[in-house]
């Protein structure tokens, strides 16, 4: 596994040895990058429309016994983690993260006139408002904020890990993002020979240089790869979709694919009807798979450059319906995870008493979280959109 | 004074080889076979341009009805609401046209015009704007700019259903001028602003581009200095006149059909030049730069990284895999993961291009896409290539020992100094190709 040590004993050979193998000084330029700047945006969209109140508890409101009956979690099974609040008893990984500090919950985070639309939602998450304009756009909220930024490799700024297309959130003027859904792209076939090297034109000057020097990164990178599964047991990702996803994810960052932002989904939270298993299943996989991922990222010493953002594009009915379930709501929690969060909650729990016509008012505007990210954390400059909105120490 | 693009004569130190021939069908075509490879070794380079030119290139694969066959492709693939199946029809062209150079012009206008699906969510518009593409692709470029500013693909992408009198919407105007026309640093902002009101009025109704009178801007606007009541057409017509059109149009053509680093300013400049004095003529652009010494200098050979659809068409082509040709589904994906997924162009930019088609991700993909070619996994069900048949066909010169199939495949797909730089390598047909289309040489063209 590559951590912090191996890294600078890399860095050292970069002035002793110009003729070094490729694969070393790679290794080497990976962890001169972290240092100067390296910091990664993973996003986790929650498809569907979790239900907040159900992930985190509001359990001491009386709100919670009068709307939810039959999907009411037992007080008993729940994660105490705060005076005010609990965790879904699946979410046990989540919630020793929050412990250890490597987790925290902007909660009640939603937009004015809400929509409940799923498209129509999610555009806005994706869009960074509600503005029709600004939605007639086609760019998204990141692939916007990349457009200020100069491109100067050929590595795409963000890469989308899933079968589906890029998503809008990512699409910009001039952002290079691109999708990787199957961890065989990033893997050289077994019977490819590496001595095709060494036919390469001679006397081609840069250009040549430049694609010998490309292919053996590239082979490079494929054994690291290799490596880096073969050798680390600790990284043990659970056998669902998320976990295989943030893997890759993983296995993305280790191979210095230089992207900043990378973006992945969990389908299936649109929790109508018999919402109670299927919910605690989809909880169950986000945690063990977001825990496995940011132990992989502590165990690399990359922890420190990772910022995860998990949302959804609204929360659901503070009512529950008469199928054991609920329908598109407002507001709702969105987990960070990270070691540079300042606080462990942001925002105001909302109240389950104090409705909005039997929705939860918001707290936080989701895009005073998009403005700290975007500045705080990627140093990015604000796309017109977001100008105006910010938020006091989302990040120390 | 002599011309920067004065024509190439074979001389004794540039002689008209197999390098130059092969040169030639990769930047003008996707490659070309053994067969069409030789016939031009012995026809000399005028009649080989030439037949680029006209369209009569390919010997192998061509049948009198590919036109009308496509046409079916192409509308079946629109009316499927398949992305995909659209993706493989493009494919199918270009492995099957007679007039490839055509192709490859409606790719770099597809990359000039840069509109992607994913927004415009509709491949009968889609499959219009290519074949307009396909169309014009080397006509007056005024004829293609007329076209784009009334298409409905362009038009949805570009958000003028959004411009109206009133609330202009940018986006159009500004990639007109950026993208399409001036370039950069030619126009102001108050320039966008002025044109956006010129293009008020084109919206896109049930799927048709429509006019209407009531959202246009009727009154005066001062563009680019020049002040009157501009409508999307005569805003054409100025940005047409403009130098800075032709020099992004020579640009362009150069960016397609020269490699890195060989084409100076003052050669840009030229071409430019040429290109206002016969209204923006790409055929007469395409015919200069083709026809030069420039284009055939060694410097110019082998100095531009092929794009993921140039390596694979080329590829697929050049080891004539045309009578029973692989799944143009499975090329389509194969595009997708080398970084060039058609109709999906990353941003209104386009795909950058050049050494930006390198990096870890893709090169590991060039290379797992020629061990799966070897495999005979793009075609479905999986069927294995017969390069022993193509080796035995075609190694046996007429006078002289039979070469190996290292040097016939070197030869063929890369370079004669490859072929002859062979030490004791494996030379079963299988490896050979494997190896050779890995290396980072087969990057290059």
């Amino acid at each position: 596994m590559l951590n912090r040590r191996k890294f600078l004993k890399a860095s050292s050979l970069i002035s002793l040895a110009p003729t070094m193998p490729t694969f070393l000084s790679r290794l080497a330029r990976a962890a001169e990058s972290a240092a100067n700047n390296g910091r990664i945006l993973v996003v986790i969209q929650l498809d569907g429309g979790n239900d907040g109140i159900n992930t985190v508890v509001p359990f001491r409101d009386e709100g919670y016994t009068k709307h939810r009956r039959a999907l009411r979690l037992p007080e008993s099974e729940l994660l105490k983690v705060s005076d005010e609040f609990a965790l879904h008893p699946r979410l046990r990984s989540i919630s020793q993260l929050f412990e250890e500090g490597r987790l925290s919950i902007a909660h009640g985070v939603g937009y004015p006139n809400p929509n409940r639309s799923h498209f129509e939602s999610m555009k806005i998450w994706h869009v960074g408002g509600d503005q029709p304009e600004l939605l007639s756009t086609g760019n998204g909220w990141l692939g916007d904020a990349f457009g200020s930024a100069p491109v100067t490799t050929g590595k795409p700024q963000a890469i989308h890990v899933g079968e589906d297309s890029l998503p809008l959130a990512l699409v910009g003027r001039r952002c290079m993002a691109t999708t990787v859904s199957d961890p065989a792209d990033l893997q050289l076939r077994a019977s490819i020979s590496k001595s095709n090297q060494s036919i390469v034109r001679t006397g081609g000057g840069s250009l040549t240089d430049f694609v010998s020097k490309s292919v053996s990164e590239a082979y490079a990178s494929s054994e690291q790869l290799s490596q880096a599964t073969a050798e680390d047991a600790s990284a043990r990702y659970p056998d669902n979709r998320l976990g295989q996803k943030l893997k890759l994810v993983s296995q993305l960052i280790k191979a210095d694919a230089g992207a900043r932002v990378y973006y992945t989904s969990q389908p299936g939270y649109d929790t109508h009807a018999g919402q109670l298993p299927g919910h605690g299943d989809l909880l169950g996989e986000l945690s063990s798979s977001l825990k496995a991922f940011m132990d992989d990222m502590k165990t690399s010493s990359l922890e420190d450059q990772i910022l995860v953002m998990c949302f959804s594009e609204f929360g659901r009915r503070v009512e529950e319906n008469y199928s054991l379930g609920t329908d598109h709501g407002t507001a709702g929690p969105v987990l960070l995870a990270g070691t540079h969060l300042a606080e462990r909650g942001f925002g105001q729990l909302p109240s389950l008493t104090d409705l909005d016509d039997g929705d939860l008012k918001f707290h936080l505007d989701f895009r005073q979280l998009y403005s700290a990210i975007l500045t705080g954390w990627l140093e990015l400059e604000l796309p017109q959109s977001l100008r105006g909105f910010q938020m006091d120490r989302l990040l120390r | 004074m002599n011309s920067i693009w004065q024509p190439y004569t074979p001389t004794e130190s540039h002689q008209w080889n197999l390098e130059r021939v092969k040169h030639l069908h990769r930047r003008a075509a996707f490659g070309a076979t053994w067969t069409e490879l030789q016939r031009d070794l012995r026809d000399g380079p005028e009649a080989s341009i030439t037949r680029l030119l006209e369209g009569k290139s390919r010997v192998q694969g061509q049948r009198d009805d590919f036109d009308s066959i496509a046409q079916i492709i192409g509308e079946s693939a629109a009316r499927s609401e398949d992305e995909n199946r659209l993706k493989a029809w493009w494919l199918f062209r270009m492995l099957f046209t007679p007039d490839p150079l055509r192709e490859k012009l409606a790719l770099m206008w597809h990359n000039h015009f840069a509109t992607s699906n994913l927004k415009v969510k509709d491949l009968g518009m889609m499959l219009r704007q290519n074949e307009l593409f396909r169309q014009f692709a080397s006509d007056k470029f005024g004829k293609l700019l007329h076209e784009m500013l009334r298409d409905s693909a362009l038009l949805v992408w570009l958000d003028a259903n959004s411009n109206r009198v009133g609330h202009p919407n940018e986006n159009l105007a500004r990639e007109l001028m950026e993208l399409f026309t001036l370039g950069i640093g030619h126009y102001s902002e108050q320039d966008v602003k002025e044109a956006a009101r010129a293009l008020t009025g084109w919206s896109i109704k049930a799927g048709e581009v429509t006019f209407r009178h009531e959202h246009h801007d009727a009154e005066p606007k001062t563009i680019l200095e020049h002040t009157d009541r501009f409508d999307a057409e005569s805003l054409a017509e100025l940005l047409l006149n403009q130098e800075a059109t032709s020099r992004r149009l020579a640009w362009r053509l150069c960016d397609l059909l020269m490699g890195e680093h060989v084409v100076n300013q003052d050669a840009i400049d030229e071409l430019a030049s040429g290109l206002r004095t016969r209204q923006l003529d790409i055929a007469w652009a395409v015919e200069t730069v083709l026809c030069s010494e420039l284009f055939f200098t060694e410097k110019n050979i082998g100095s531009r990284v092929s794009s993921p659809v140039e390596y694979i068409v080329g590829t697929v082509r050049s080891l004539e895999m045309i009578d029973k040709p692989p799944s143009t589904l499975i090329l389509a994906e194969w595009c997708s993961r080398l970084g060039q997924d058609l109709f999906r162009p990353p941003n209104v930019g386009g795909w950058n291009g050049g050494r930006s088609w390198l990096n870890s991700r893709t090169l590991i993909g060039r290379a797992n896409f020629a061990a799966t070619l070897v495999a005979g996994e793009l075609h479905s069900p999986v069927q294995l290539p017969d390069l022993k048949q193509l080796l035995a066909m075609h190694s046996k010169p007429t006078d002289g020992p039979q070469c190996s199939a290292f040097e016939f495949f070197a030869m063929l797909l890369l370079s004669e100094s490859v072929a002859n730089g062979n030490l004791g390598r494996r030379d079963d047909p299988e490896s050979v190709v494997i190896e050779l289309l890995s290396s980072p040489q087969a990057c290059l063209m």
